[in-house]
């Protein structure tokens, strides 16, 4: 029933997972990072990420991330290739073979080329082994409402004493998003750091200027709103259930299942 | 009483299983006992003196003021079914009463408290503190609605902001839908579910609140000032709710300063006074009471027709002045004319011009904010209501000056659509502003108003048409120059570490100038540092041009420096006293007059303010209301956005419907 989603609402055509597979979609993303699987691997995994996306309906923001991923792919496998034939050696991206083209720039297009090819290839790898988690946390992002996934916390058993953060930081992001505009137009009625540049010029007294009036406002927020939770009962004891139905079907454990067979296999150094 | 309503019958069951309901036993006893009540709060003002900003003048008062009590010795019964409200100043304790009920005190407001209390059968002696009723065993009994539709949401989106409570609870899902819907239809806001709650009107914020409040099916339901920030269609909408829950027996409590929207509906009024109960009245006797009875008290108006007679007047006025006929004619005669305008329009209404005998005797007497804002511009002029003008015709300000003489107005617009790019758009028919002219701008929630004032400020481009200032095309970034807004959250306006300094900051290389000492009787012209600092320079030269003609009307005359000025301003807006203070430790009215202060001093001829009377009881809305012809007495362009009928027809010189201008 209720499927506003946490960031934009937006067209909800499209087939959906169940929060709890968003989220182990998530944890899958961190631990493509943090074993540093193999760019085919990736390659394969990325492209599992994006069709729950594409399968939700959000074809423009799956459309991006795909087109931003495999340039960036192929940048890196440019970068390689330049490297590899210009400098002689050293693995594509490495530091070290990076530096020795830039100590060698006197050397003629090659070198250099070669420099520019480490310089992309060092960008390249780093924004693209970000995209995975990217890719998953703004499928998890743009298509979980908030009541879906406080339910999704609750029904993991999830303490109350997380879920009600959680909850208030997710309500507290547009009112900063509104009160910074509010902000920024009373100082620029004051002549207050006004102008694009003004931020720049005078970091340090503009951020003052933003933050104090930030804090305060968030201050007197935080009190209406724990008025208003209270005599809404937020403070009762026991069970606390949820109106949004939550259920993991096939499909999930499926995408759960076919995400974990390329991942398990490129660790396993099998792929 | 455990079912207010056989519509809601089937669910009613569950909820009313798990709570005591004792008050079933026999329909005629009391559902609310508060005896022999008194309470203080224990926070200072930055606590809980600022829960309600714009009651908040009070609140500060209460904290300088230990002894006072915010409740002393109340008693009151409330009968299951009534429709209660409790009336009073700002700061009376109407508020505290309603925080009894819910339970808020002394759950979360802690003070000391004394009397006994019962709600819905709960309750005990407060002073034993042991026996505290915990609120959450009033969450099924009784619903809450507060003032500020902004932050009275928990969730972000509306469905889930109504099923929250029975989440709570811990019903079933299945039940919690099923309630939502029952609610929804009955109060007819299906149109509002599944949204996101920051795109809602203040309207549907507030109905969607009140339907939030019911989900439990509470036998209480306990309002404070909901209609603060409501416009006079969306006060409607409320006072068909509150009927509907008064057809179902559920009793009600409404702390208000706006008393017309449900005279209908109330059974008894109960007015406060300084914490204490100073008088209970059945509808029949409330009503008969007289206007300036109601004045006396600083109560609003319970019948507004008077009011929107005065209003029609005047918005009559503004059909004419966009082709600039009239008030060409009218305008060099015409700085004592807003006051006569008022006069003229209002004493044909029988009863109205009471309150205005009324405006003018507090305007002089407990409106010192007001009767000394003419010193600073011209000593001479005493009285804000009648420009001074014409009594001193070599009367400085510039503005003032080209507007008497070349009759341009400040501000003029042709053709202008305001909106944003694709999702609001609007056309304004022609609008002019002049110099010393208080025009209000009125019109339903969503009519455009904030966007009309954004563009007319220069915050946003206009979509069209152009806009004119002293009959020049203006920029946006020269509109910003000229304008100002007084936005109706202050907050966000203030950002210096005191007063003084608040009003210094963006003049420039003023940094010096701030720890000049002030009362230093003549020091030596720094002329330089007054005419670079452009803004100020302006103010500065006028009262070089003042000084001969009224040597010894004020102890500042001479101007020294930025920061003498400064203080002469702040005493003229009675803030001197605060000048060391930091802005956010002022009360609600002391920052609004802060933030059109710092607007003076930067040289500000059009100055916009947004809903300024917003939760205010009657003196403090005379006040601003004094304070918005203190500023057009200066030669400034005052423009109020307001729902505020009595605001409106008391103080603007005409008004600007958004709304009628649609057909027009």
């Amino acid at each position: 029933m209720t499927d506003v989603p946490v960031g934009r609402s937006g067209p909800r055509a499209g087939l959906r997972l169940d929060p709890r597979a968003k989220l182990y979609l998530l944890l899958l993303a961190n631990l493509l990072l943090f074993f540093h699987v193999d760019t085919r691997g990736e390659a394969i995994m990325v492209a599992l990420f994006l069709l729950p996306l594409f399968a939700a309906g959000r074809w423009r923001n799956g459309l991006r991330l795909a087109v931003l991923y495999f340039a960036l792919l192929g940048l890196g496998l440019w970068s390689d290739a330049v490297t590899l034939d210009g400098a002689g050696g050293g693995s594509g991206g490495s530091l070290i073979s990076m530096m020795d083209g830039g100590a060698n720039v006197g050397d003629g297009t090659a070198a250099a080329w070669a420099t520019v090819g480490h310089v992309a290839g060092l960008l390249s790898v780093g924004i693209r082994m970000m995209m995975p988690c990217l890719i998953t946390g703004a499928y998890a992002f743009t298509t979980t409402s908030i009541s879906e996934f406080v339910c999704a916390m609750r029904r993991m058993r999830v303490p109350e004493m997380i879920v009600i953060p959680c909850m208030v930081v997710i309500r507290f992001f547009p009112t900063i998003a509104h009160d910074y505009r509010q902000i920024r137009n009373a100082m620029a009625l004051r002549g207050i750091a006004a102008g694009r540049f003004a931020l720049v010029r005078h970091p340090v007294q503009s951020l003052e200027f933003i933050i104090v009036p930030l804090l305060m406002n968030a201050t007197f927020v935080s009190r209406d709103l724990s008025v208003a939770a209270l005599t809404k009962g937020l403070g009762i004891a026991g069970e606390h259930t949820c109106m949004t139905v939550i259920r993991m079907r096939w499909f999930d454990w499926a995408t759960m299942a076919v995400c974990t067979a390329p991942m398990a296999l490129a660790i396993g150094g099998v792929l | 009483m455990s079912e207010p309503s056989s519509t809601m019958s089937p669910r009613s069951g569950e909820t009313s299983g798990t709570i005591p309901s004792r008050a079933a036993s026999s329909p005629s006893a009391p559902i609310i006992t508060i005896s022999d009540t008194s309470f203080q709060y224990t926070h200072d003002d930055t606590g809980v003196g600022a829960a309600n900003p714009t009651v908040a003048d009070f609140a500060s008062g209460n904290a300088t003021s230990p002894a006072d009590l915010a409740l002393s010795h109340v008693n009151l019964v409330i009968r299951p079914g009534e429709t209660v409200m409790l009336c009073g100043q700002s700061g009376c304790g109407k508020t505290t009463v309603t925080r009894l009920v819910n339970g808020l005190i002394p759950n979360f407001f802690h003070g000391p408290l004394t009397g006994t209390q019962f709600v819905c059968g709960l309750g005990g002696d407060g002073a034993n503190g042991a026996e505290n009723v915990p609120i959450e065993s009033l969450v099924p009994l009784v619903g809450s609605v507060f003032q500020n539709p902004k932050t009275q949401y928990f969730n972000a989106d509306t469905t889930s902001e109504l099923a929250f409570p029975c989440e709570n609870i811990g019903m079933p899902s299945a039940d919690i839908r099923a309630r939502v819907a029952e609610v929804a239809r009955r109060f007819g806001i299906e149109h509002l579910l599944d949204r996101s709650v920051f795109t809602l009107s203040g309207g549907e914020k507030q109905r969607l609140a009140v339907a939030a409040a019911t989900m439990l099916h509470p036998q209480v339901i306990v309002m404070d000032e909901p209609t603060s920030n409501l416009d006079a269609t969306a006060m409607r909408d409320l006072h068909n709710m509150v009927a509907e829950l008064k057809r179902d027996g559920v009793t009600v409590v409404i702390a208000e300063h706006r008393l017309a929207w449900c005279a209908d509906l109330i059974d008894r009024y109960v007015r406060f006074d300084g914490g204490a109960v100073a008088g209970e009245y059945t509808a029949a006797e409330f009503g008969k009471l007289l206007a300036e009875q109601l004045e006396a008290w600083g109560l609003r108006a319970i019948d507004l027709a008077p009011y929107r007679a005065a209003l029609q007047a005047k918005t009559g006025v503004a059909g004419i002045v966009p082709d600039g006929g009239e008030m060409a004619e009218r305008t060099p005669v015409g700085h004592p004319l807003p006051a006569h305008d008022l006069n003229d329009g209002l004493p044909s209404e029988q009863g109205t011009s009471q309150p205005l005998a009324i405006a003018k005797t507090e305007t002089s007497s407990d409106m010192p904010a007001a009767s000394s804002v003419g010193p600073v511009i011209d000593s001479a002029g005493r009285h804000p209501s009648v420009a001074s003008v014409l009594a001193d015709p070599s009367e400085p300000q510039t503005e003032c000056q080209s507007f008497v003489i070349g009759n341009v107005p400040i501000i003029a617009t042709h053709d202008l659509t305001v909106g944003y790019r694709r999702a609001f758009r609007r056309d304004i028919a022609d609008i002019t502003l002049y110099g010393s002219e208080i025009v209000g701008l009125m019109g339903r929630n969503g009519a455009g108003k904030s966007t009309l004032v954004r563009t007319l400020c220069g915050l946003q481009r206009p979509l069209a048409g152009r806009i004119l200032l002293h009959d020049a095309p203006a920029r946006p970034t020269a509109l910003t120059r000229a304008g100002f807004l007084v936005m109706q959250d202050v907050n966000y306006q203030l950002f210096a570490d005191s007063v003084r300094e608040e009003l210094l900051l963006g003049l420039g290389d003023a940094d010096d100038v701030i720890r000049q000492p002030v009362d230093v009787p003549i020091a030596p012209l720094n002329a330089a540092q007054s005419s670079s600092s452009g803004a100020a320079s302006h103010g500065m030269s006028v009262r070089d041009g003042n000084t001969d003609v009224q040597p010894s009307a004020t102890p500042y005359l001479h101007p020294a420096t930025l920061g003498e000025q400064a203080d002469r301003v702040l005493e003229s807006l009675d803030l001197l006293p605060f000048a060391e203070r930091h802005p956010m430790s002022l009360s609600g009215g002391q920052k609004q007059r802060l933030a059109i202060v710092s607007a003076i001093m930067c040289g500000k001829e059009l100055i916009v303010l947004d809903e300024p009377t917003s939760g205010l009881d009657r003196a403090h809305m005379m006040q601003v209301g004094a304070l918005l012809r203190g500023l057009a007495d200066r030669g400034k362009a005052v423009l109020v956005v307001t729902h505020d009928e009595e605001l409106a027809a008391l103080w603007c010189d005409r008004i600007i419907d958004l709304d009628r201008e649609v057909g027009a």
